[in-house]
Parts: C-alpha cells; structure tokens; sequence
C-alpha cells in the first residue's frame, strides 16, 4: 500500500508532464509547424550539446534557489509567495556592495554572498512576523513585498546607481564574478545551488528538527500540543526560505546576471511555488523539475530559431504542468481513485 | 397504530467494510422507537441512508406504504423526514431565526418576509412549547436551546418523523428532562420519533420500542415492557458484559500537580475556569465528571500548560510553574491524551512511528549529536516493539495514522505517552468514539500506570466512564467545582445533581 | 483645488476594478472557495477583452468576452477545488501561473513577437454617450464616467442586498458557513459553489478587461499589476460585507489615484516610490488590523459529499 502511494506520487507529475507536452504539441500543430521537428529542436537546444547543457544548468541555478525557497517554507506551513522580492534584495545588496564598496575578488564573493542571504532573510521576515504576532495572512502580504522588492530595484537601475544612458547598473567587475564550470555557462552558482539543496534535503529528512518543522506543517494544534515552539518555528521558516532565495539573487548576479536591469527576476518566485509544488516539497525533486523548466525555456530558442513556433509555447507548457499536477494529486487522493487503485491490485493478485 | 416507516433489508458497504448489513426497520405513527447500539454499531449510517446523506448498497425504504427514493437530504425533507444530528447543524454565524428558515422552499418570493416567517415560528413554537429567543445568534444560546432550534427547524420544514441522533448526549439531566416533555408532545400531535442513544436509563424511560443494532446487524426489535436494561446491554455487546472491577485507592501520594484559585476567560461559562482548586497524587486517578464545555478543556490545557490561566497558582512537584509551555511541562514529565486525538495528538500526514517518537527524535537512543542525524533504524525497531507492545493494528509502521481507525489512533498516542514513564497523564475523553474492547484497553493503560505511582486526571464526559475508574470524583459546572466525592461507593445522585449545577 | 479635485476623480476610477475583483472574491469566499487566482483571471480577462474590442471594435462585447474567458478559466479552477478536492490555496496558484501564460501566449501569436503597441479605443463616458457637458465636480464625479463604473457601484447595491435580504443569498452564505448542515436543509452545496466560481470568474474577468477597454488603452504583460491579490486584502478588510469591501477599494484606489498625481508632481523623487504606495498601503493595513478571525467558517476546506 505504501509503495503503491509512493508509485503513484511520483506517475502523477510524469502523467501531467505528458499530457502537457500533448497539448503543446496539438498548439504547435494548429500553429502549423511539425510537432515532431519542433520537440527535436527543443531536446537539442536544452541538451543537445555540453555548451547547451551548460546553459541549461545555468537558466536552472536561481530557479532552484526559489523552488528550495518555497519547498522550504510549505514544508513548515507557512504559504512564502515572496520568493521573487527575497531574491530580488538578495540581488539588490549584493549588487550595491559588488560595485560600490571598491572591493574585489573573493572577499567580495563571500561578503556579497553573506549580505544577499541575509537581505533575503530580513525581506522574509516581514511577512513571517506579521503573521506570527499580527495573525496576517502573509501570502498577500509576501506577493506586496515583491512588488516594493521590483519597484525599488527599478529605483537602483533608473536612478540611483543608474549606468549612463542606459537603464540599468553598473556591472559586477571581472574579478568578483564567479567562475564557470570547465567553461561552460554553468557557474559555482550552480553548486552552490546544488549544495543548498541537499543541505536541505538532509535537514528535512535527517535531523530532529526538520523532523519536527514538518510536523508542524502538517498538524501545527497537534505540534503545539507535543511541546514544539510552533511560532519559533514559523519565524525560522519564514528567515531560511527568504535566505534561499537571497542567496540565489546575490549568486545570479555574481555568476551570471552581473547587473540589474527591467525585468529581471520577473516571474522566478511563481517559478519557484510551482516547481516546489510539482516536486511535491521534495527538495530533490524540485531541483530536477528546475532543471526541468530550465531545459524547457532554453530549448524554446532553439525551437523557435528552428520552426518559427514562438517561445512562449514553453510558458503554456509549464503552466499545464502545473495545473495537471496539482488537479492529479488532488484526485489520487479522492476515496474513489483509492477504492479503484485497490480493486485492480486485488484482481492482479488473485489472477 | 399505523405505519409510517418502514426500512427493507437495507445494508449499505464503505468499500469491503459492511455498515449495515440487511437490516429491517419500522416505525409507527406517533411512536417513539429507539436505535440502541454501541459505537460504530450502524445507526448513523442507517439514519444517513433515511435521510439521504448516503445511497443504500441494497434495500428499499417505504414512507406511509409506498416505496420511495431518497437520494437527498432535500427530498427526505420534502417527504416529511426531520433529523436533528448528534452535531447540530447549526450556521453559528447566523441568528436562531436565520437558522430556522435556512432552506426554506414552502414560501414563494425572492425576500425574506420576516414578520410572517415569525408568526409562523411563534405558532409552532407555541404548540410544541419550544421556547427559544428568534434573533440571538447561536454561538449565544445554550446547547440545550440549540437543540430546541434543531427540533423546531425541522418542524418547521413539516416533519412528521423526527430523528434524534444521540440527543442527550451533550445535555444535563434537567435539561433531558425538558426534552422528554417535548417529545411526549410531540408523539402527542402523531408524530413519530426515532430516538437514537446507548444510554440504557433514557432508552427505558422514553422508549415504546427499541431495535437493537449490533456491528451493522439488527438483533431484535422489543417493546419497553417486555425487557429490561440488563438485557439491553447483553443483547448490545453481543455477550455477557461483566462489570469490570478496578480496585480504588483512597491514600494517594504526594501531590503531583496542585492548582490554587486558577482562574482563565472567568466569564466565560463554557470555555472559562473560575476559582478553580484541586490536586492530583501520586498513584490516583482523579476524574473530573460535566457535561461537555463547562471547562473541562481549558483545564486540560492548563495543567498541560498550552494555555496560561489568568491568575491562581500552579504547583508542579511542590514547586511554582511560572512558565506555561507545553514544552515545560513534557519536561516535567506531564503526559497528555488530548481530547481530539485527530487535532491535537497525532500528525495525521506521519507514520505511525513517526508519531510514536515525535518527542522523542532528540534522545541518544534516537539521534546523534542531539538530533543532527536521526538514526532511523534504531526508530523503526523501537516502533515495532511498540506495535506489538500497545496492540496497534497497522498494515506497517510506515502506513499514515490518519487510516488507522479511532482504537488504533488511541494506542499509537498511548504508546507515546506512557513509555515516557509520567508522573502526571491528564487524560480528556480518551474512550470517545472507541468500541468497548479499545475502551477497555485504554482503561486498563490508565490503571496499570496509576499503579505504577502516575497521577491521573481523568476528564470525561462519560459518567460511567469516571464511575468506573476514578479514585476520586470533582464535578465541574460552568467552569466551577460544583464539589468532590470518594471514588468507592460515590452517591450518584448527588454527583449527577451536581452536573447539572444543582 | 484641482489636484484635491482630479484626485478624488481618479481615486473613483482606479477602485472600480478593485471593485470587480473584490466582489468576485466576495462571492467566491461566502460559498467557502478562497481564490487566489484572481490575478490570473483578471489577466485573461484583460486580454481576451483587449483581443475582441480590437476585433470588433466595441469595448463593451469586449468586457463580455473578457467575463467568458475568466469563466472559462475558474472552471478549472472549480473542477479541481470542488469536485476533486484539491487545496484551494495550491489550486488559486497554479491559476495564478497558468492563466497570465495563456493570455501572454494569445497575445504573441496573435500579434506577433515584438510588434509594435496595438491601442484599441477605450468605452466612452456617460457625458459624452449622453451628449452633455461636464463641467462642475459634481457632475465630472457622476457623468464623466463609463458604464462599468456605474455597473460596479450597482453591483455592490446589488450584492449588500442579495446576501442580508433575500433567500438565496441566506443559503448561499450558509453554504461558506456550514456546508453539511446547508446540505442536510436540501440546497444544493455543489451546485452553489460551482455557480459561485461563475459569478467569481464573470467579475473578475470584467475586472481585468475593465483595465484594457477603460483605463489603458493597451495590453501589456503583467498589468493587472496585484490587484487581483489587493482585491484580497479588501475583502479581508472589508470584513466580508459588500459595503466593507467598497470602502475597502476605495481607500486602496485612493492610494493609487494619489501615486499617479504625485508621480505627475514629481518631488526630485524616483517615482517607483510613489508606485509603492498601494502595496506599502496594503501591508500596513492588514498589520494594522491584525488578528480578528472572521469570514466564512469552511473557508479553504474542501466538502465531500459521502464522507466517511
């Protein structure tokens, strides 16, 4: 029974990765390209060659950063919309001590990293301590702080830290950047995300208090009830998510964003809910639907360049995924759809 | 006497388990029958079937002789059937008015016509002598005018055959007593009455026939004449029931937990504690006996320390409790079996052994380096013996609690809660909703570590419950100690005198 | 005085589709669906009423159109939270990053990539379709204004009514409230939620086409810009009642009117301050009224017909 629930969780976001790749391929017919040619250009444009791979890995990197946020936070609970606007003063601290504190090198590295995860942190409290002390519901409350994150961004690259003519920063100098992997477009930041993640994958699964940060997302009356601080935990969930996702801004901009212009980061904190959600708050599984989307996004250049089929088809891609997981781990869960698992079990057994 | 009901050979199966299974039923005009069955014995599924909530598997239902189908609450309504529930289903952010013609489908029009809506409530109150204030908001009435607002709704809405699931079960016996005035008229008028209960003294006294359901089954349908209480509980549990028999102890130890004047939410007459005094020792079971909400739970919360009383002291041991956390007091080794194990004692989304070690995970027998890295076969072994140890019935330790049925649930919270050898268990309805072998098992629990030199507090809303095992009895009124009595030989009439706040 | 004036003019107009969202979130919220998603309705509605008023012209079939693709929309929405029992919560997300992809996919194929601005006209004032000129405050405030500014503020007549006065709005609340015992009185639970995720769709579509067809005359994406998520402060503000929720808007539509006037004062100030001010306004009103716990009792849960 149990491994058939395990079995079923896992076919569910396959199934709903299926039929979404149907219907792009239906959208992409009625476009009046040839499905067939246009799923080739999208493998090879996403994998087809290391360099490819590469800049896969690296469109991946501050998606997995802002799906770890949101896994982490669900975990606990707690509904962390605000990935975007954690990820965004992550990039905006780092960006500002990267280029104004006329310092380079790896001092810079690390004090940039330190100071985004921490700027992350502080933007995730806000939600997390109105709604500990205040009772608020801190999903809206996280979406309005994106929106001040991208809005004060706006004000560094069109105003105060403004490059020229250009609307954008100044760029991270050479020095502080981070390096590439064997060349690649894949930098450390990809490492670093990668360790983030099973960091936390380890603290959720093997430690006594991941252990209970999970109960009190389950149950948080039943977690009060067995002695665990459940505020505490609250607050702390809400201040590790929102450091994920500076770090990851303050990690993009080293290793490959290296300034800030309109529009950047837009949209990678819904990104992140939906990977965490598709990955069913499994810290592994969300970097692989990460890389996933990733894969997705870069391969739709080369699908475009190929077939004429715009970009955007990925989007609707994603989005279907989304919607079909979701609807599919709802209805697994109905007593009808267990009932009818049950009765084709029973009958393999006894045939 | 002419009938109105009748139930064919119903039996209705949630997947391979029978709820009911062939069951016949009929009642008469102007009757009151009674359901009598244990827990999860089938009356709420047969009546759910009557009343449409669920589709029979099998069988026909017959109204005043003619088949019919029932595949809604709406059309039971329409078809003369009124059901009060065990939990009312009551709107409590509306006004008893509001209520009462919630659904309405008698009257035409598009608004709410509130002075002939009232007329009309006034009249068949008046019939039926069920006084209840009309612009009140529920959560403001007490439970037993919530549940004269029940009745009259389904009057209101035509009934001629009123269902009572476990009406008395929340009430004091005064207030039963005003009930049974109503339903005395009520059969008066020729309605009919199907009175559901376990309680053998209001069954004989209300009752002019009782069918007795047993695991989904009908044993036997009698008249209130041909049989006594004795029988009843025979023919109920299937066997001969014999009293079980717990020795009581009248010299308890030192004093595990003392509370002095503990006041919390004073005004509060249902969710409050005032002036609140009483002990537990050392190797005793003090149990606390009230109707439901008359502070049961928020001294349960107290002396677990997840609320903290507004003024009053707390000895734990001999010494002041400052701090109330339900951390300080797990350390304090206080033990708790909460009153909604689903809510408040298990983390239904968690295996059964993760919630057999959920305070435990920071043990050396458990974890390394305090909880850095779970050592989880170690986890798993301790569970398996716990399974067996505690009787717990799971397909694996693996499998979530929330499929483990309530008995089971019940054992996985006490295997936690005892193995950590308490001094103090505060116990709160931990029989509730359980079949008498579970219930007899979490009894014999509870004893064996008194006996052990654990204090208990018992709180229930089962009087016979609280008669069985407690050493000492407090009875609780609207968050007062209406007063205290031996547990050996206790004058019952006197306590139950006391519930009610006499 | 014509910046007190001009202000009080635009607070009107910039509540009006915080009016649309919020009463479809009302609506929503009192059959026991919280709904999240609001913000991707509106965004398809904004679209698919930016698309069809470039068709045919005609702002107003484009508003209706604009109502039927958010109704199409909350469909799914509705089949997943109602009939399969899906978290609301997660649901109102994957909406939220479903339904803006979608418009922003229309809007490319059909437009191209990177063509150029397409404008379509917006709907005309009552002044103008009425031939008469408004010159005063009093008759700017109640004549310089279109249609659907007029359909909200009777909407909110509409709905105060519906939920305190009438019988079926008595058993749709109790619907949000309680939904068994709202069962076991023979209203139809399923049929009530799945008739509120109309309503809720309808209006919200209306209020993301309202941005297209009155307000700007252009679709970009991402232009419904959080209201969809402010429209559900105004309800929580608001206090679940329609005359809450208007004031609600009203104040949050002030605070948008009053950072486009001080962005046209301009102080010496980068004007992505003043842009903050409506979202700044929304967490510090929802800090400042904190904790009351009210609105619908089954708010979030999903309800099964044969629970066992």
């Amino acid at each position: 029974m149990k491994n058939t629930s395990k079995i079923v969780n896992v076919m569910v976001p396959l199934v709903s990765v299926l039929l979404a790749f149907i219907i792009g391929c239906i959208i992409i017919a009625a476009l009046g390209a040839n499905p067939i040619t246009a799923l080739q250009a999208l493998w090879k444009g996403a994998f087809g060659s290391v360099r490819n791979f590469g800049t896969t890995l690296s469109r991946a990197t501050p998606l997995i950063f802002t799906g770890l946020c949101a896994c982490f936070a669900y975990r606990c609970g707690v509904f962390n919309l605000g990935g975007e606007g954690q990820f965004i003063m992550g990039a905006v601290v780092c960006t500002v001590i990267g280029t104004q504190f006329n310092i380079e090198g790896l001092p810079a590295i690390i004090l940039c990293l330190v100071a985004g995860t921490i700027a992350g942190g502080i933007w995730a409290m806000i939600p997390g301590v109105l709604k500990v002390y205040r009772g608020q519901n801190e999903m809206i409350i996280s979406i309005m702080l994106n929106y001040v994150a991208t809005l004060f961004m706006g004000v560094l690259f069109t105003d105060w830290m403004r490059d020229g003519s250009v609307p954008q920063t100044v760029a991270i100098p050479d020095a502080s950047r981070l390096t590439r992997l064997f060349g690649l477009r894949a930098t450390t930041a990809f490492v670093i995300a990668v360790v983030v993640g099973l960091a936390v994958y380890y603290f959720l699964f093997f430690t006594s208090k991941g252990f209970q940060l999970r109960a009190v997302g389950y149950n948080m009356t039943a977690a009060e009830f067995n002695g665990f601080a459940v505020k505490k935990y609250f607050l702390a969930s809400f201040l590790v998510s929102g450091m994920i996702a500076g770090l990851g801004g303050s990690a993009d901009i080293l290793g490959t964003q290296f300034f800030l212009i309109n529009g950047y980061a837009s949209g990678y904190g819904f990104d992140g809910v939906s990977m965490a959600l598709i990955g069913q708050l499994h810290p592994l599984a969300t970097m692989l639907v990460a890389i996933f989307f990733a894969a997705l996004r870069v391969g739709s250049t080369t699908m475009q360049a190929a077939t004429g089929v715009p970009t955007s088809v990925s989007d609707i891609i994603q989005a279907l995924v989304i919607v079909f997981t979701v609807a599919g781990l709802a209805m697994v869960k109905l007593p009808e759809f267990k009932a009818l698992l049950n009765r084709i079990f029973s009958r393999k057994e006894v045939a | 006497m002419q009938e109105i009901l009748r139930m064919e050979h119903i039996t209705k199966r949630f997947g391979d388990m029978y709820a009911n299974r062939d069951i016949n039923f009929e009642v008469r005009r102007g009757e009151v029958h009674t359901l009598l069955g244990e827990n999860g014995a089938g009356k709420s599924t047969l009546m759910n079937v009557l009343f449409g909530l669920y589709q029979p598997t099998e069988g026909s239902i017959y109204l005043n002789g003619n088949k019919v189908k029932i595949d809604s609450p709406a059309q039971a309504v329409k078809l003369g059937i009124g059901m009060v529930h065990q939990h009312f289903m009551l709107v409590e952010a509306m006004t008893v008015f509001e209520n009462i013609i919630l659904g309405d489908r008698n009257t035409k029009g598009v608004f709410i016509d509130r002075d002939a809506r009232r007329k009309e409530i006034l009249e068949l109150s008046q019939q039926y002598g069920l006084d209840v204030e009309m612009d009140k908001p529920i959560t403001e009435i007490a439970v037993g005018a919530q549940q004269r607002v029940e009745i009259l709704k389904a009057l209101y809405k035509g009934a001629e055959l009123l269902v009572l699931d476990e009406p008395t079960a929340a009430l004091t016996d005064i207030e039963v007593e005003g009930l049974f005035q109503i339903i005395k008229k009520l059969t008066a008028e020729g309605k009919s009455v199907i009175f559901i209960s376990h309680k053998m003294r209001e069954v004989l006294h209300i009752s002019d026939r009782i069918t007795i359901l047993r695991a989904g089954e009908s044993v036997c349908t009698l008249n209130r004449e041909e049989t006594t209480g004795e029988d009843l509980a025979n023919l109920m549990i299937g066997r001969e029931l014999v009293p079980s028999q717990y020795k009581k102890i009248e010299d308890a130890g030192d004093a595990v937990i003392k509370l002095t004047d503990v006041d919390y939410c004073k005004e509060s007459k249902h969710n409050g504690l005032n002036g609140v005094s009483l002990s537990v020792g050392r190797g005793e079971i003090v149990g606390i006996a009230g109707v439901d909400g008359n502070g049961q739970s928020q001294l349960a919360q107290v002396v677990t320390g997840v609320i903290t009383p507004d003024s009053g002291e707390v000895d734990m041991k001999g010494s002041r409790v400052a701090k109330f956390t339900p951390n300080g007091f797990i350390i304090e080794k206080v033990s708790h079996i909460p009153e909604d194990r689903n809510k408040m004692g298990l983390i239904g989304s968690m295996s059964v052994m993760d919630n057999i070690v959920l305070k435990t995970t920071e043990l050396p027998e458990f974890s390394s380096g305090n909880g850095l890295y779970l050592k989880k076969k170690a986890i798993k072994e301790y569970a398996e013996q716990m399974q067996k140890k505690y009787d717990i019935r799971c397909a694996s330790i693996e499998q979530e609690t929330r499929n483990l049925s309530g008995g089971n649930q019940q054992k996985v919270i006490l295997a936690r809660e005892l193995e950590s050898d308490p001094d103090l268990l505060v116990a709160v309805h931990p029989t509730r909703g359980l079949d008498i072998g579970a219930a007899r098992f979490v009894h014999d629990t509870m004893i064996a570590a008194r006996d052990n030199g654990c204090g208990v507090l018992l709180i229930s809303a089962d009087f016979d419950e609280i008669l069985e095992v407690s050493d000492r009895i407090i009875v609780m009124f609207e968050g007062e100690i209406m007063g205290e009595y031996s547990g050996k030989n206790p004058p019952i009439n006197e306590i139950s005198l006391a519930m009610a706040g006499k | 005085m014509e910046f007190v004036t001009n202000l009080i003019l635009a607070s009107v107009r910039m509540a009006t589709p915080l009016i649309f969202l919020s009463l479809a979130e009302l609506y929503s919220q009192r059959a026991g669906l919280v709904h999240i998603g609001l913000e991707g309705l509106a965004a398809i509605g904004s679209l698919t009423g930016f698309l069809v008023s470039h068709i045919t012209g005609s702002p107003i079939v484009g508003v209706c159109a604009g109502a039927m693709a958010a109704i199409l929309v909350n469909m799914i929405y509705a089949y997943a939270t109602v009939t399969l029992c899906a978290e609301q919560i997660v649901y109102g997300m994957a909406i939220n990053i479903f339904a803006p992809a979608l418009a922003s996919f229309i809007y490319r194929v059909y437009f191209g990539a990177g063509s150029e601005l397409v404008q379509v006209p917006l709907m005309t004032n009552l002044s103008a379709l009425l031939g008469i000129n408004a010159d005063s405050f009093i008759a700017k405030l109640f004549l310089e204004q279109t249609l659907m500014v007029y359909l909200a503020y009777g909407l909110v007549i509409f709905t105060a009514i519906y939920f305190s006065k009438t019988k079926s709005g008595l058993n749709y609340k109790a619907v949000g409230e309680y939904p068994r015992a709202a069962a076991t009185l023979g209203i139809n639970v399923i049929g009530v939620k799945y008739i509120a995720s109309i309503i809720c769709g309808a209006l919200a579509g209306i209020g993301g086409a309202y941005l297209t067809t009155c307000y700007t005359t252009t679709y970009v994406d991402g232009n419904v810009a959080g209201r969809g998520f402010i429209a559900l402060a105004a309800v929580i503000f608001g206090r679940w009642s329609a005359g809450g929720v208007l004031l609600a808007c009203l104040f949050f539509g002030f605070c948008d009117a009053l950072q486009i006037r001080l962005q046209v004062a301009s102080f010496n100030v980068p004007y992505q301050f003043f842009q903050m001010i409506p979202y700044v306004a929304t967490v510090v009103v929802l800090a400042i009224i904190g904790m009351k716990k009210a609105g619908p009792k089954s708010c979030g849960k999903p309800y099964r017909k044969e629970e066992r």
